[in-house]
């Protein structure tokens, strides 16, 4: 099969799974009890906005169930949604009273930034310690290994995260490693938060450095901060690298915790794929030619044991945003973790569903490029 | 084991059968191709008779058997058995009648029963037997195997080969059927064992008034228990005929080559001869156009072989053959090479494998 | 022909079974637990689960005290006064001998003689009573200004040293101030561990910000953390193996069609489907169904699962000549699996047909459209393959003569006969009345939807597992062996293939219980999940979150609770795939 006709096919396969998730977010928020005409009129529900034909006054209430089309049948109200969705019209957040796409569009890039680099850690991690425990077989590394790959899987992320807040984002008598070790009073790293508090600095009147068209992803946009604004700045931070550090800073202990946390499974998977790839004729032909052991594992070995390994990216990348919901919590990373959990504590459907779509499409777009590339790497998998 | 020729009442009537297994890739997409297991097979089986059914493997014999059984849909053709299309039948009335005894007996018992269960399975799920009637008929059944009654509690994994393929007739045998599609039942035993089970068959056959089909790779066998053969070659048959005429004047080519295989003195010097067969055998998922046996057949002639398929067509009294030159009697394949004179151990390293 | 008393044989056959099952897995076990000791690292994930599941049953027993012990409930009485708050592991505010209490002598409960320490217990067995600690000697006893009080006005029970008797005294001289406060000394013996050596007193975990002891509360969640992971992997696993063998046997478009459905689950974050369930869930109370529904699901259930004589007459698969009538017979499954969702889903309150299409509610209407399913249904299954591939009914009539014996009608009175009469009785006479109902889940709290989130969230996954491997042992011959003896779809499915298709179900199960443990967890740290006050590993992390710098053992122990259960089971499901799949060792 041709790639392009490969990627054809599985972008028609998407199809019917997006529509799922659109009906499945659809169902689920429509059986939550929250009322989203009164939600958006709030304490002003009563006022009579206006007249019927016959002379019965409407009110705002009711003016806003005929808006939303709150009055129609399920099937045609998911209908509207569609096609409000394809126009682009999310709906209305009643919690953060902006238009649901603005919420979700500011909240994507800064999940996504931890995820990618969380995974930055995790890959290299993982796949590092997973060669050593495969070529180390049985010996105490390998049990040690494959214990502490067990351990990370089994830690409950928003603990280890705050463990590492503990451990080094505070300077104090009870906790914290950072002061005796380093001296650095308060910890290593910021506690919390994206940026530091202190610092930002009002600009167009609002607090924060960035230009506003930026591509949302502070690493990315900190070095296109513009020099006038630069100028303003408090002596000392006036370089891009400074806002770059400090935004590394704030990001280091949330990507610690989400990447040791998937780094686990994916030691595992690089053991178990070298370990098949170790019993290979190839290899044994590699050692028989008499190669040294280090090249037979990193050459002949590990590239093809890697294959395997790309095909789980997609799903490293969902679980990533998965855990993200917690680890946001905590460092109040206002992501889309963080945002689904407020839209659902305060009921806000139109917000819950546009997460949920967004989550899943960037879930299913990314296990299509991983498809596309372990087809471009491996032909193989194109004629399945 | 001849069959009086006045009494031939056709039990089985396979006509123009065809089992073709799409190969397909992924989902939403149409079937790219399909293997051809089985592509125009006609056949008849008499009553009362055993008919063998040899060819090299992958050349569709198990695909056959299972289409017959109804275990697979045909993909084109008829099966009709008594005079009743298959399709037809209800299956109780089909499970009842038919019955197959497959290829690897070990696998063909579910590793998590008894052997009670699995040989009193049919009588359950057809409700003609339970609790100690159970027993008891599944002991009877056993015994008339050669099993022992406390054999029954055991579990496949616990037994010989030879014993699986015992417990596999017996699972047959328990509904007490006309007719058993024996699919290469001793080709995984050593010869004494072998001989063990063949003898088995041929009592049971007598006993039971049974019709069998049976297919091997081992044409010794085939000469000792068929009174007809059917040689298969890519999912079509090519030659079929009474055994002491098949043996004595093997018509067509692949025949021959498969005669000069079997290691056995007491066959004439010219069928000694290997034959070697160039090339390997073709796909069935992309079987050679013309006469499938072209690619590697030493009389083929360019033009009309490799472009028109032979018919099976009648040669002498029940003797079919589809070969546009089938050979007379006595005629031999020429021998590319001199030395293709055996060495007198029965080490065979080119001669066809079946 | 089937006798009536073919079920005491079938009793007799299934215990003989299972003695023989028992009898073969005896020596599996014996062989799996040679390999399995060489394993050490799941004998460490055994021991850690043994360790929980043991600490989880005898939580009565270690506990100092109940961890809804509510301090609230007797505060119409008295009010403790300094209990240790956020006591640190060990600290010296553990070893607590003295509180102070104040004594309401307002209270239309106080007469001459008062109780004035709480005897309201808590707990199962009403063991626990922190609140009601034996009296040593009262130090001092001050009016609400802070001035001594004549200590004498109060005087301790001789009988029961939990009770104290308020004077004559103390009232006439408590015209002004209404209450008055009394610090004395009590006997800690309660709050002592019995397994702890002498001089060690409680709280070896500290307290919590409520003064509660945090041991207790860490150990009572592991019934809360056990229950939920244990409950959820059960279901789910019954969930998905039903929804992946019914995808794996049938395969084809029902497969496609469940897997699509997987898919969809897949693409969504677990974490925040469970959280939109919760939410969504929050209006319920209680489970119910409608009466009439609760019968007919076992009936129909039977119906499919028994076998009748009818059924075995239709041929299992041939081909197709007309065109049209030819896919719709490909297809029934998906039209019948349309239909019948269609026709249930228009029975849930809430989305029921008129919300869903805007169509009228009434009675005849539903009565109408149950009908129109049915016989949609009946057509349906009558486009039978042998009579499209004769594209006419010649000799349809004969067959179905054929297939009616009038010599011996008793055995048409099979399970599914009568089922399908009982069931289409009760969709006519009950269809859409909500007046009866069948309570599944009386309370359905707040663990409870914790549990439903996940299970609606975590069948997918073992549906997907249960479906490849059903496709892998239905390829087998013993299969087709079971299929050429006449056996039903039932029978190879539960007696052929789901039998061989478990040993990965297994590891899933104990790798899920952790993973559920973490999930719930997760969900309660958020918020969603156990009610406030719970003694639940997440809410307990959560509850921390103010404290956690300056009192990290608040965090610290629920945490490693989790950490250590679920490792214990991760370690634990690892160990068992290493047994039953040896090759993943090497
Ligand atoms: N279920 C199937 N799907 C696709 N192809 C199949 C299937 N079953 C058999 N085939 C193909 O059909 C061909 C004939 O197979 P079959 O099992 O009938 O051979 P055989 O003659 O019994 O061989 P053997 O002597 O080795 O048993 C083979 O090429 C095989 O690959
Ligand atoms: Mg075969």
């Amino acid at each position: 099969m041709k790639l392009h006709m490969f990627i054809v096919r599985r972008l028609i396969l998407l199809v019917p799974v997006i529509v799922g998730v659109t009906i499945l977010t659809f169902t689920i928020s429509h059986l939550i009890p929250a009322d989203a005409a009164a939600a958006q009129c709030g304490d002003k529900c009563g006022i009579v906005v206006g007249y019927t034909d016959d002379g019965d006054p409407i009110t705002a209430y009711e003016a806003n169930r005929e808006r939303l089309g709150m009055n129609e049948p399920l099937i045609i109200q998911f209908g509207l949604y569609v096609t409000h969705l394809y126009e682009g019209d999310w709906g209305e957040s009643s919690t953060y009273h902006r238009p649901v796409a603005d919420v979700v569009k500011d909240a994507a890039p800064i999940t996504l930034e931890m995820a990618f680099l969380a995974l930055f850690i995790a890959y290299p991690l993982g796949i590092i310690l997973g060669i050593i425990s495969a070529v180390r077989q049985d010996r105490m590394f390998d049990h040690i290994s494959r214990f502490f790959a067990i351990a990370f899987v089994s830690l409950p992320i928003f603990w280890f995260a705050m463990v590492l807040q503990l451990v080094f984002a505070t300077g104090t008598e009870s906790s914290g490693i950072c002061d005796p070790l380093f001296g650095t009073s308060g910890g290593c790293f910021p506690i919390y938060g994206r940026h530091d508090p202190s610092l930002t600095y009002p600009v167009d009147g609002f607090a924060s450095f960035y230009p506003a068209g930026g591509t949302g992803f502070h690493l990315i946009d900190s070095w296109f901060v513009t020099d006038e604004k630069l100028a303003t700045l408090p002596e000392g931070w006036s370089s891009n690298w400074l806002l770059f550090k400090d935004t590394l800073l704030h990001l280091a202990l949330p990507c610690a915790a989400l990447g040791i946390a998937s780094s686990g499974s994916l030691l595992r998977y690089m053991r178990a794929s070298l370990l098949e790839v170790l019993h290979e004729d190839y290899v044994r032909t590699a050692r028989a030619k008499g190669l040294s052991e280090f090249k037979v594992v990193i050459v002949h070995a590990c590239r093809n044991a890697l294959v395997p390994i790309v095909t789980i990216l997609g799903f490293s990348i969902g679980g990533a945003i998965g855990g993200a919901v917690l680890t946001e919590t905590i460092f109040a990373f206002n992501g889309m973790g963080r945002v689904a959990v407020k839209s659902i504590q305060y009921l806000d459907f139109p917000v819950i569903m546009g997460v949920t779509l967004i989550t899943a499409a960037i879930f299913l777009l990314s296990n299509l490029i991983v498809d596309i590339l372990y087809a471009v790497i491996d032909p193989r998998v194109r004629l399945e | 084991m001849t069959h009086d020729s006045k009494t031939d009442e056709i039990l089985l009537d396979i006509k123009g059968l065809r089992k073709w297994f799409p190969i397909k890739s992924g989902m939403l997409t149409t079937v790219k191709s399909y293997v051809r297991a089985v592509d125009g097979v006609d056949l008849q089986v008499i009553r009362g008779e055993t008919l063998g059914i040899v060819g090299e493997s992958g050349c569709g014999k198990t695909t056959l058997g299972r289409v017959i059984l109804g275990l697979i849909p045909m993909t084109e053709g008829s099966v009709h058995y008594d005079g009743e299309d298959i399709r037809m039948m209800t299956n109780r009335d089909l499970r009842r009648r038919l019955q197959i005894v497959f290829q690897d007996p070990g696998g063909s018992m579910n590793p998590r029963m008894s052997v009670r269960s699995i040989v009193g399975e049919p009588l359950t799920v057809n409700g003609i037997a339970e609790g100690a009637e159970l027993t008891q008929r599944v002991a009877d059944l056993l015994a008339s195997v050669g099993l022992k009654r406390d054999h029954m509690n055991r579990f496949p994994h616990e037994f010989s080969g030879g014993q699986k393929q015992r417990i596999a007739l017996a699972r047959a045998l328990s509904l007490d059927p006309e007719f058993i599609l024996l699919d290469e039942p001793t080709s995984a035993l050593d010869v004494s064992v072998q001989a063990q089970v063949l003898n088995l068959l041929e009592e049971i056959q007598s006993k039971r008034d049974l019709t069998f089909v049976f297919i091997t790779h081992a044409l010794n066998v085939v000469n000792h228990v068929c009174e007809r053969v059917a040689v298969m070659y890519l999912g079509k048959i090519v030659e079929i005929a009474n055994t002491k005429d098949l043996f004595s004047k093997p018509a067509h080519p692949y025949t021959h080559a498969l005669m000069s295989a079997i290691p056995e003195p007491s066959l004439d010097k010219v069928a000694r001869r290997r034959i070697v067969l160039s090339g390997d055998v073709p796909s069935p998922a992309n079987p050679p156009p013309g006469c499938r046996f072209h690619t590697r057949c030493p009389i083929a002639e360019e033009g009309l072989c490799d472009v028109e398929e032979p018919k099976l067509e009648s040669i002498g009294e029940g003797h079919s053959v589809a070969c546009h030159f089938p050979l007379g009697p006595g005629m031999t394949l020429p021998i590319l090479g001199d030395d293709q004179n055996p060495p007198e151990d029965d080490d065979m390293p080119n001669t066809v494998l079946l | 022909m089937r006798g009536w008393d073919e079920g005491e044989e079938d009793r007799k056959e299934n215990l003989k079974r299972l003695t023989e099952a028992i009898s073969q897995s005896g020596s599996d076990i014996w062989r799996s637990w040679r390999i399995y000791r060489r394993s050490l690292l799941a004998v460490v994930g055994l021991m850690l689960v043994l360790s929980v599941v043991t600490v989880s049953i005898f939580a009565d027993d270690i506990a100092v005290e109940h961890p809804y012990r509510n301090l609230q409930d007797t505060q119409w009485l008295w009010t403790i006064d300094n209990e240790p708050q956020r006591a640190h592991p060990f600290s010296e505010e553990c070893d607590w001998h003295e509180q102070s209490i104040y004594v309401d002598t307002r209270s239309p409960f106080f007469s001459e003689t008062v109780v004035a320490v709480s005897d309201n217990k808590v707990g199962d067995d009403n063991k626990y009573y922190r609140d009601t600690l034996s009296v040593i000697e009262l130090l001092s006893l001050k009016d609400n200004k802070g001035y001594d009080l004549n200590i004498s006005w109060i005087t301790i029970d001789p009988n029961n040293s939990s009770i104290l008797i308020l004077s004559e005294e103390l009232y006439n001289n408590s015209s002004i101030t209404d209450k008055v406060w009394l610090t004395y000394e009590f006997d800690n013996e309660a709050m002592h561990l019995s397994w702890m050596p002498d001089g060690y007193d409680v709280c070896i975990f500290g307290t919590t910000h409520q003064g509660q002891d945090l041991f207790s509360k860490v150990l009572y969640g592991s019934r809360v953390s056990l229950k939920i992971g244990i409950t959820v992997a059960l279901l789910t696993v019954t969930i998905g193996t039903i929804v992946g063998s019914v995808a794996g046997y049938f395969g084809g478009r029902v497969d496609e069609v469940i897997m699509r459905i997987c898919d969809v689950f897949f693409a969504i974050p677990g974490l925040i489907l469970a959280m939109a369930f919760v939410t969504a869930m929050s209006a319920i109370t209680s489970l119910t169904i409608p009466l009439w529904l609760g019968i007919l699901i076992p009936i129909l259930f039977l119906a499919v699962v028994s076998r009748t004589y009818l059924t075995s007459t239709i041929p299992q698969e041939n081909q197709l000549s007309s065109q049209v009538m030819g896919s719709l017979v490909r297809n029934r499954n998906i039209f019948l699996g349309l239909l019948v969702f269609f026709f249930f889903v228009g029975l849930i309150p809430g989305v029921s047909w008129s919300e869903l299409f805007g169509l009228s509610e009434s009675r005849e209407w539903r009565l109408s459209a149950a009908i129109g399913i049915i016989l949609l249904l009946g057509l349906i299954g009558l486009a039978d393959k042998r009579f499209i591939e004769k594209s006419s009914f010649d000799g349809a009539g004969e067959r179905v003569s054929k297939s009616l014996d009038w010599t011996n009608p008793w055995k048409y009175l099979t399970l599914r006969t009568v089922a399908v009469f009982v069931a289409a009785f009760y969709l006519f006479e009950f269809s859409g009345s909500t007046d009866d109902e069948i309570v599944v889940i009386k309370t359905f709290d707040r663990l409870w939807k914790i549990q439903a989130a996940l299970i609606f969230t975590g069948w997918p996954g073992y549906a997907r597992l249960i479906r490849g491997q059903v496709l892998y042992v239905k390829e087998m011959t013993f299969v087709e062996a079971a299929k050429s003896v006449g056996a039903p779809p039932g029978r190879i499915m539960f007696r052929h293939i789901l039998p061989n298709a478990w040993a990965p179900l297994l590891v899933a199960f104990t790798l899920d219980i952790g993973g559920t443990i973490l999930s719930a967890s997760g969900l309660s740290f958020i918020g969603l999940g156990a009610a406030p006050g719970t003694a639940e590993w997440g809410l307990l992390v959560s509850d921390s979150r103010q404290f956690f710098v300056f009192d990290p053992h608040l965090m610290l122990f629920p945490g490693l609770a989790i950490a250590v259960t679920t490792l214990g089971f991760n370690l634990l499901g690892d160990g068992i795939r290493d047994v039953l799949d040896p090759k993943n060792r090497r």
